[in-house]
C-alpha cells in the first residue's frame, strides 16, 4: 500500500534531442478569474545542450514566468515546449514530477533547503524520488558536496550555514539526479557580492563540464559570466545575444598589460578564502 | 521509502513535542481505557474461572422450584433412592453426586467450643474436589458406609478447637439432630482461599470441616437439592438441558420448573456484567478515538499549511502526489500510533498497580496490545486523509512562492 510502483514512461529517461529546449509560440496567459493577463507573449526561443544563458528583463517582464514554464512547474497556455524533444503541454502532473525529477535540476533565489534537515539529506531528496538506494544515495551526496566545496559539513543544518553555502548546497541537490538542464532564478539576488561571485564561479565550472545552465539574473555583471543573454521587456522576447563570458575577457585583458586590476578581484579572493 | 517517511515523519513529531503530546490526549485516553476495560475483564474472567478450577467447572446443584409460584409437592424434594437411581442411569456422565447436605453444629472440647459447619460428602468426593490434607487422611468408603462419627476439619478450626493443628486422633462432641455424640479427628485439610473469593464471601464466622453424608441424610429424608460434578469436559449446557428434562420427567414436572445451577451459568452472568461494563467504557472510549482524530486532523492541517514551502520544494524537486500523500498520511498514522503506545503503557500500568494492589494475576493479552496500536494507527490514517490530500494537491508554484 505504501510503496507504488514506479512507472517512467521511457521518453523521460531517454535523451534524444540535441535542442534540449524548445519554446514554439508560446503564451502563457494567467486567468485571474476577474482578469486576464498576459505573462509571456508568442515566445520562440530554442536553447541547445550545453549553453550556458542569462535571462534578463526588468520586474513583471516575464522571467520567473518562463523559468516556471521551462521547469515543467507550470504548463503553457498556447503554444509548445519541447524539453528534450517532449512536447510537455498535455503531461498529467505526476509526469511532470519525474520529468523535473530526472531531467532538470532548480536553484532558487531563496535556497528553498528544507529546514531541521541536514545539507545531505537535502542533497539526497532528489535521488530518493528516483528511488535510489540510501547507500548509493548517501555516496553521491557526499560525492556532491565535495564538489561544491561543503565535503566536511555534510552534517549542517541549513540555518548553520551562511547564504553562499546554502546556495552551494542547493546547486549540489540539483545536481543529485545529473540532470541535462539546470535552472536558476535568481541564484545569487539573496547574497553578497563575493558569494555571488563563488555561486557563477561554480555554474560557469559546471557549464565548462558540459552543463546546460539557464539563469534568471536582473544584474549585468552576472549576466556576463554567461554565454548567451536573452532579454525580455513586457512579456515579450526584445533581444538575444551571444556574450562572451567574463572568465574569457578576463583572459584577453589579462594579455593587455596595462590594463588596471578588476575591482571585484580582492572581493572575489576573501570570499573564497571564506569557505 | 516507507523508512524515509518514517524517520521524516517521527522528526516532524519530535520538533513540535509539547503540540504532539497534546494532540494525542485524546488518542491516549481512548486506547488507555479499552486497554483497561480489557484487561480488567479478561482478568476477572481469568480468576472466576480459576476460582472454579479449584470448584470444579463441572460443579451443578439441581432442586425443583415451580416456575408458576405455586407451592412445592411432597415429590418435588429427592430421596436417597432418587440419588442412587441418578447415579446408576447417569453413570457415564456424572462422577460424583450427593444430597449437598450440611450442617452448623458447635464443637465441645474440654471448655473450649467452637462453631463449625459441617458437610456432608461421598467417599469419592475427594476425587471431584481437592481437598488439601496436611494431618491424617481423608474420609474413606468404610468411613461412609459405616456412619461412622468421623470428622476431617479444616486447620484452623483444629487448632482453635484443639489448641494445636494436628488434632488427628482427638475427639470433641457435638449435637446432630437432637443427638449428642463424640467425633473423632481423623483428618485436618489447610484451605487455599483464593484472595477474589475470600473478599466475595467475607470472613464467616463458622470453621468449616467434612463428615460423611450417611451421618446427616437418612434413607427416608426429603432432599431439597442434589449437588453433582459431571464428568470433566461435559458441555454443561447441553447436559443441563437433557438432565433438567429427565428430572422434569420423574418428577412429573414441566421443564422450567426444574433449576440447574452450574459453574457456566454463573461464568454467563460475569460475562453479562463485563459485556456491560464493556459497552459503557467502549462508548466512552469510542469518543475519545473520534476527538483524537479529529485533533490529530486538525493538528495535520496546521502542519500542512505551515510546512507548505516544504511540499513545494518536494514537489519541485520531483515528489509526485502519492509521495506527498503518503508522507503526511504516515505522519499522522505515526502520531495516532505513538498516543496508541502510551496509551497502552498508561491503561496496563493502571491495572497493573490496581492488580498489584490487590494481590490478583493481572492477565493482559499480547494480541490486546497488538490490535490497540494497530488500531490507533488506523485512526490515525483515517484522520489524516483529508490533511494530506491537501498536501498532495497543492500547486508546486503556489508553495514555492508561501512564506
Ligand atoms: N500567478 C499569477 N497570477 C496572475 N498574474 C501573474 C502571476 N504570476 C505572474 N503574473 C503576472 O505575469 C507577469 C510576469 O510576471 P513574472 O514572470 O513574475 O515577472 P518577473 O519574474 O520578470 O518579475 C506580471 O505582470 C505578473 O503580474
Ligand atoms: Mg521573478
Amino acid at each position: 500500500m505504501w510503496k507504488k510502483k514506479e512507472v517512467i514512461p521511457d521518453y523521460i529517461t531517454q535523451n534524444v534531442s540535441e535542442d534540449l529546449i524548445k519554446l514554439v509560440d508560446m503564451v502563457k496567459i494567467y486567468d485571474t478569474g476577474s482578469i486576464k493577463v498576459l505573462g509571456l507573449k508568442r515566445v520562440n526561443l530554442t536553447i541547445k545542450r550545453g549553453e550556458f544563458v542569462a535571462i534578463m528583463g526588468q520586474s513583471g517582464s516575464g522571467k520567473s514566468t518562463l523559468m516556471n514554464i521551462l521547469g515543467c512547474l507550470d504548463r503553457p497556455t498556447m503554444g509548445h515546449y519541447f524539453l528534450d524533444g517532449i512536447d510537455t503541454a498535455d503531461l498529467p502532473s505526476d509526469d511532470l514530477s519525474a520529468i523535473r525529477n530526472r531531467k532538470i535540476g532548480f536553484v532558487f533565489q531563496s535556497f528553498n533547503l528544507i529546514s531541521r534537515t541536514s545539507a545531505l539529506k537535502n542533497v539526497e531528496l532528489p535521488m530518493t524520488y528516483a528511488h535510489i538506494s540510501k547507500k548509493a544515495r548517501e555516496k553521491r551526496a557526499l560525492e556532491l558536496l565535495e564538489r561544491v566545496g561543503l565535503g566536511t559539513r555534510y552534517e549542517h543544518m541549513p540555518n548553520e550555514l551562511s547564504g553562499g553555502q546554502r546556495q552551494r548546497v542547493a546547486i549540489a541537490r540539483a545536481l543529485a539526479n545529473e540532470p541535462p538542464l539546470i535552472l536558476a532564478d535568481e541564484p545569487t539576488g539573496n547574497l553578497d557580492s563575493a558569494s555571488s561571485v563563488e555561486i557563477m564561479e561554480l555554474f560557469s565550472k559546471l557549464h565548462n563540464e558540459g552543463a546546460t545552465v539557464v539563469l534568471v539574473t536582473h544584474e549585468e555583471d552576472i549576466a556576463a559570466f554567461t554565454n548567451r543573454i536573452i532579454r525580455f521587456r513586457d512579456g515579450s522576447l526584445v533581444s538575444d545575444t551571444p556574450n562572451i563570458p567574463v572568465s574569457k575577457r578576463e583572459k584577453e585583458e589579462s594579455e593587455e598589460p596595462e590594463e588596471p586590476e578588476e575591482p571585484e578581484e580582492p572581493e572575489y579572493q576573501s570570499g573564497d578564502a571564506l569557505c | 521509502m516507507l523508512f524515509e517517511n518514517m524517520t521524516m515523519a517521527v522528526h516532524a513529531i519530535k520538533a513540535n513535542k509539547m503540540r504532539s503530546l497534546l494532540t494525542m490526549l485524546g488518542i491516549i485516553i481512548g486506547i488507555g481505557s479499552v486497554i483497561a476495560i480489557v484487561s480488567i475483564g479478561d482478568t476477572m474472567r481469568f480468576m472466576i474461572s480459576d476460582i472454579y478450577k479449584d470448584v470444579g467447572t463441572t460443579l451443578a446443584y439441581v432442586y425443583i422450584w415451580p416456575s408458576d409460584g405455586s407451592d412445592m409437592r411432597q415429590s418435588d424434594y429427592f430421596s436417597v433412592d432418587d440419588i442412587d437411581r441418578i447415579r446408576e442411569v447417569y453413570k457415564d456422565e456424572i462422577t460424583y453426586i450427593d444430597s449437598s447436605s450440611q450442617q452448623n453444629v458447635e464443637a465441645v472440647f474440654g471448655r473450649n467450643k467452637v462453631k463449625f459447619a459441617l458437610e456432608g460428602i461421598g467417599s469419592n468426593y475427594p476425587n471431584v474436589h481437592k481437598i488439601n490434607i496436611i494431618y491424617g487422611r481423608n474420609l474413606n468408603e468404610g468411613d461412609i458406609k459405616g456412619r461412622k462419627n468421623h470428622v476431617v476439619l479444616e486447620a484452623e478450626g483444629a487448632k482453635e478447637l484443639f489448641g494445636t493443628e494436628n488434632a488427628v486422633g482427638k475427639s470433641f462432641r457435638t449435637t446432630i439432630y437432637g443427638d449428642t455424640d463424640d467425633y473423632d479427628v481423623v483428618g485436618v485439610y489447610r484451605k487455599e482461599e483464593n484472595p477474589f473469593l475470600a473478599m466475595v464471601n467475607g470472613s464467616s464466622e463458622n470453621k468449616e470441616g467434612y463428615l460423611p453424608e450417611s451421618i446427616l441424610v437418612w434413607p427416608n429424608d426429603t432432599i431439597y437439592n442434589i449437588r453433582l460434578y459431571a464428568k470433566e469436559g461435559t458441555d454443561m449446557n447441553s447436559f443441563s438441558d437433557r438432565f433438567s428434562q429427565y428430572i422434569a420427567k420423574s418428577k412429573n414436572r414441566k421443564r422450567e420448573d426444574v433449576t440447574f445451577y452450574s459453574v457456566s451459568s454463573e461464568m454467563g452472568s460475569v460475562d453479562q456484567i463485563m459485556g456491560g461494563l464493556s459497552a459503557a467504557v467502549g462508548g466512552i472510549a469510542a469518543i475519545s478515538l473520534l476527538v483524537g482524530g479529529i485533533g490529530i486532523m486538525n493538528i495535520m492541517l496546521v502542519s500542512v499549511t505551515e510546512r507548505t514551502r516544504e511540499i513545494g520544494i518536494r514537489k519541485a524537486l520531483g515528489a509526485k502526489t502519492w509521495d506527498v500523500m503518503v508522507q503526511f498520511l504516515t505522519e499522522s498514522a505515526i502520531l495516532s500510533a505513538m498516543g496508541g503506545i502510551i496509551g497502552v503503557i498508561t491503561g496496563a500500568g493502571l491495572v497493573f498497580l490496581g492488580g498489584t494492589l490487590l494481590g490478583m494475576t493481572v492477565v493482559i493479552k499480547p494480541m490486546v496490545i497488538i490490535i490497540a496500536v494497530g488500531f490507533s494507527a488506523l485512526v490515525g490514517v483515517f484522520f489524516g486523509i483529508y490533511p494530506a490530500s491537501k498536501a498532495a494537491g497543492k500547486d508546486p508554484i503556489e508553495a514555492l512562492r508561501y512564506e
